[in-house]
């Protein structure tokens, strides 16, 4: 009898050598090694054409990022916090609120970084430091509608079957839904306006999107032409090509940080606390801040001019002029508008 | 027999060929849409496309630009293929033991090794989540081979216990009867007769692992990026249309082994 | 083997005095430790996870299932899904079993074909799949842009983000599953039973409705199966091609676990599917024996 090429031996031989290869310690790097979650989409375009090659040079770190949202990163390190998959953060404010009280964070030691010398003293706190801006405001498609001019506007019936909602999953979202019910009578802590507002504009809903990131999807498909979110996803589909323009709502942009932590148990401190600096520094700030990215900085010493459009925000100053909700006390209440958007939207 | 052609036959060739046809449209065009639309010079998905052009596929090839997409493919070849051969091992063991018996515990095996293919394996990705949370293992490659294993062996058993089903048993008995030992038997009488179903499984349980979304959406993390994870977030989020491309990359690789499966082992034969 | 006893092969000279069948039990023990230990086991703390009270895990009680129970929402969340599992079976029977039939009827040569197109939606990626159906029904999108070029519709329908569009999206996403029982169990049909029916003047629907697919009913059961456990957790499809305003409970599972942090919500929502889902297959297959016992007396 013929002994067949493929018999169970060779198979499982195979796979023993795959499954022991995968459990083999890695080899050890000559330089110093961080694994980094950064959001996907722009900004992970822009970390690593700017950060890593950045934190290479200065730091002999080599860094792996990942791309995950806020919330899944804290997913994730809840997941397997004495041994966390990363070992910084990259957050927007209501994420923090959380990660924070669940003990995920590590102490944040400003002396680590030098480059915090550089940034104004509202921007670090004992969990960590701002590395970008970000505006939030209302972005539309100038080839198929009208401009809007504030958050009342994308409940006009000009605006019908066009507009675009998120929900409060996000912090844009949850920031422009603070908005529009602060239009109607609500505020920060109260959003019951809103939902008002939305439960009657439902029969006239463009789209709604539950993933924080299918804004961007939806938009280029030519799924919604109206919609809010932040400036940085407006400028990044103009780079592409899709018609979009972003509006400063006319009661006031709302601006607030991404912050990088350090993660609790986090296997490359040392190296978190270098590449957090990396990213302070004047010429990584200011290399991030040039289109096509277009973070903005949080260094005094890269001005906001030229990179940004003079009509959006000339300086630091104006920047702290913006709306700034205090997400402390909205963080505890997310999660009964999170489950209440659910209803209410439902079909 | 002849027989008249009645209206009934008429009506039935008419409604069962509408169908039919819907169905073969149903199936095809989503493959070839994706195919065309893979090769798109503009970024957005409309159809048809405005211009034609590889650079989507260059996009994709480029080691810089796509370093996490590649590094996503990697990792999913590298667990189906060890997640298979253990399936393998573990499948065809229990195959031999569970086949043509009907013991209360034979069918309860097979309802349990089977359960992976009715349970919303959803559910068992988060369960598998917390269970290694738990026990304090971090994410990583092998634990998401074991939990591809769990929900890919079902097939390999399939297919085996199907072709053990079809093996003489004569030829065993004889075996025996002449003094052979167990495992000589094995190796030398039913091994080659079920060497096809065990390879058709395998691969139906390859592609099952490379497809897996339920089971990696909770196990995935930096170090074991998953590429049906990596495409539904490139989706989502940036509307990547080098999508279309992994996605073109994948039918083609797909059919290739289809074609090749089938030479070796009637594979196209054994799943029906 | 004849070369083997002249030349004294040990093996074979050894009498062997039980059936080897007898001594192959233990084969199993493997796969059995292994799914006990990485399957069942996170089960059952998935299980044990939904009744701890608090988000942080303390406590024990039926807290979460009281919760689930008590909020209308989640029962119309659990209809809708196990709802859109049944439409979605309904349709790919009503057009698979025609295919099916086309391929038994089909010629030798063109079936090998057939199976390669049925086959390889199977095995190309569920994300690519739904890729596709993101492209055919959006709104700058294959449907769209044929019908408005024929002049049938003048503004572009909405045809992503529907539950039409899901059930159609999901039926070509699962129908291999329907098919490759079917077509296996058709396959077996005696043909003298259809030849049989038609010597004795039944019409063609007749002998279908009589014969065949009474005939095929376990391949029909377990493609139905297969399709319905596959639909309702077909998470990727559910949220790019349903949208954000249909919740149904993979999204919901994924949104209490990965958003809010809510894990013993998450595993309850995780046990009421896999409960409900096994309901609803356990039932099917009781109704698959009594029809079976039916069928052949």
């Amino acid at each position: 009898m013929s002994t067949p090429a493929l018999t169970r031996r060779t198979l499982l031989a195979g796979g023993a050598v795959l499954a022991t290869t995968t459990l083999l310690p890695r080899p050890a790097l000559a330089a110093g090694r961080i694994v980094a979650p950064v959001y996907p989409g722009p900004w992970e375009e822009a970390y690593r054409a700017v950060v890593l090659p950045a934190v290479k040079k200065t730091q002999d770190v080599d860094t792996v990022l990942t791309p995950l949202l806020a919330l899944d990163q804290v997913a994730k390190v809840k997941a397997s916090r004495s041994t966390p998959p990363f070992d910084v953060f990259l957050l927007d404010p209501g994420p923090v609120v959380v990660a924070a009280e669940d003990g995920l964070i590590d102490r944040f030691d400003p002396s680590r970084c030098k480059n915090i010398a550089n940034l104004q003293k509202a921007f670090v706190d004992e969990w960590g430091v701002a590395v970008a801006a970000q505006i939030v405001g209302i972005a539309y498609n100038p080839k198929k509608v009208e401009r809007p001019k504030g958050w009342k506007d994308l409940f006009e019936p000009k605006y019908y079957g066009k507009v675009g909602i998120s929900g409060f999953g996000t912090t844009f979202g949850t920031s422009s839904l603070i908005e529009i019910s602060k239009q109607y009578g609500g505020s920060m802590t109260n959003v019951d306006p809103a939902f008002e507002q939305l439960r009657k504009w439902l029969p006239h809903v463009g789209v709604i999107a539950q993933n924080p990131v299918a804004v961007n999807t939806l938009f280029q498909q030519g799924q919604m032409d109206v919609t809010y979110t932040n400036y940085q996803t407006v400028s990044t589909l103009k780079g592409r090509g899709v018609d979009i323009e972003f509006v400063k709502p006319d009661t006031g942009p709302i601006a607030f940080y991404t912050t990088l932590h350090v993660v609790k148990n986090a296997p490359n401190k040392d190296n978190a606390y270098k590449y957090i600096d990396t990213i302070l520094s004047t010429d990584v700030q200011a290399a991030l801040q040039k289109p096509p990215y277009n973070l903005l900085s949080v260094n005094k010493n890269v001005p906001l001019q030229p990179d940004m459009p003079s009509d959006l925000v000339k300086s630091h100053a104006e920047l702290a002029s913006f709306i700034h909700h205090d997400w402390r006390v909205i963080a505890p209440l997310r999660a009964a508008w999170i489950e209440r958007f659910n209803k209410e939207i439902r079909q | 027999m002849a027989r008249q052609t009645t209206v009934g036959d008429l009506s039935y060739r008419v409604v069962l060929g509408l169908l039919s046809t819907a169905a073969l449209l149903i199936l095809m065009v989503p493959v070839v849409v994706v195919i065309i639309t893979s090769f798109t010079d503009s970024r957005s998905l409309r159809f048809p496309p405005p211009a034609f052009s590889l650079r989507w596929y260059s996009a994709l090839f480029d080691p810089v630009q796509s370093a996490q997409i590649h590094m996503a493919a990697w990792n999913s070849l590298v667990i189906a293929v060890a997640a298979t051969a253990i399936s393998v091992v573990l499948g065809t063991a229990a195959a031999l033991a569970i086949s043509g018996r009907r013991t209360w515990w034979t069918q309860t095996l097979d309802a349990m090794f089977m359960s992976p293919l009715i349970l919303p394996t959803l559910a068992f990705g988060l369960a598998a989540l917390m269970f290694f949370s738990m026990l304090r293992l971090p994410l990583s490659i092998p634990l998401m081979i074991l939990g591809h294993v769990a929900v890919i062996v079902p097939f390999i058993l399939r297919t085996t216990i199907a072709s053990l089903s079809q093996l003489d048993r004569g030829l065993l008995d004889t075996s025996s009867s002449l003094g052979a030992g167990a495992i000589y038997t094995f190796r030398r009488i039913t091994l080659p007769a079920i060497r096809p179903g065990i390879l058709a499984g395998a691969f139906i349980a390859f592609m099952a692992s490379v497809d897996n979304v339920s089971v990696s959406l909770f196990l995935a993390g930096p170090e074991n990026d998953v590429l049906p994870i990596r495409m539904w977030s490139m989706l989502e989020s940036q509307l990547d249309v080098r999508t279309a491309a992994v996605s073109g990359v994948l039918i083609f690789t797909t059919a290739i082994l289809v074609v090749v499966m089938d030479r070796i082992v009637g594979l196209t034969r054994r799943i029906s | 083997m004849d070369r083997a006893l002249q030349q004294g092969d040990p093996a074979i000279t050894r009498p062997r005095a039980r059936a080897p069948r007898e001594r192959e039990g233990w084969l199993a023990l493997p796969l059995a430790l292994f799914f006990c230990f990485f399957f069942l086991a996170p089960l059952a703390l998935l299980a044990g996870i939904s009744l701890r009270v608090t988000p942080q895990l303390e406590g024990f009680g039926l807290v979460q299932y009281a919760k689930f129970a008590g909020d209308s929402f989640n029962w119309s969340v659990l209809w809708q899904t196990l709802l859109i599992g049944v439409k979605t079976v309904a349709l790919t029977a009503c057009i698979g079993i025609p295919l099916g039939l086309l391929f038994m009827e089909a010629p030798r040569r063109l079936q090998p074909i057939l199976l390669f197109v049925i086959v390889l939606p199977l095995l190309t990626s569920v994300v690519v799949r739904t890729f596709a159906w993101m492209v055919i029904l959006g709104r700058d999108g294959l449907v769209n842009n044929t019908l408005t070029a024929l002049g049938v519709i003048s503004a572009p329908l909405r045809l992503l983000h529907t539950e039409l569009g899901l059930v159609v999206s999901l039926s070509q996403i699962e129908m291999p599953l329907m098919l490759l029982p079917l077509i296996s169990v058709m396959s077996r049909l005696d043909p003298n039973l259809k030849d049989a029916s038609a010597a004795l003047g039944a019409g063609r629907w007749r002998t279908l409705f009589r014969v065949t697919l009474p005939l095929s009913l376990p391949g029909l059961l377990a493609g139905c199966l297969l399709v319905f456990a596959s639909s309702v957790t077909a998470f990727v499809s559910q949220t790019i091609i349903g949208g954000g305003r249909m919740i149904l409970m993979p999204f919901y599972l994924w949104q209490q676990a990965t958003t809010l942090f809510n894990w013993p919500f998450a595993a309850t929502i995780g046990m009421v599917l896999l409960v409900a889902v096994l309901a609803v297959v356990t039932t099917l297959n009781a109704l698959g024996r009594r029809s079976r016992a039916l069928v052949h007396g």
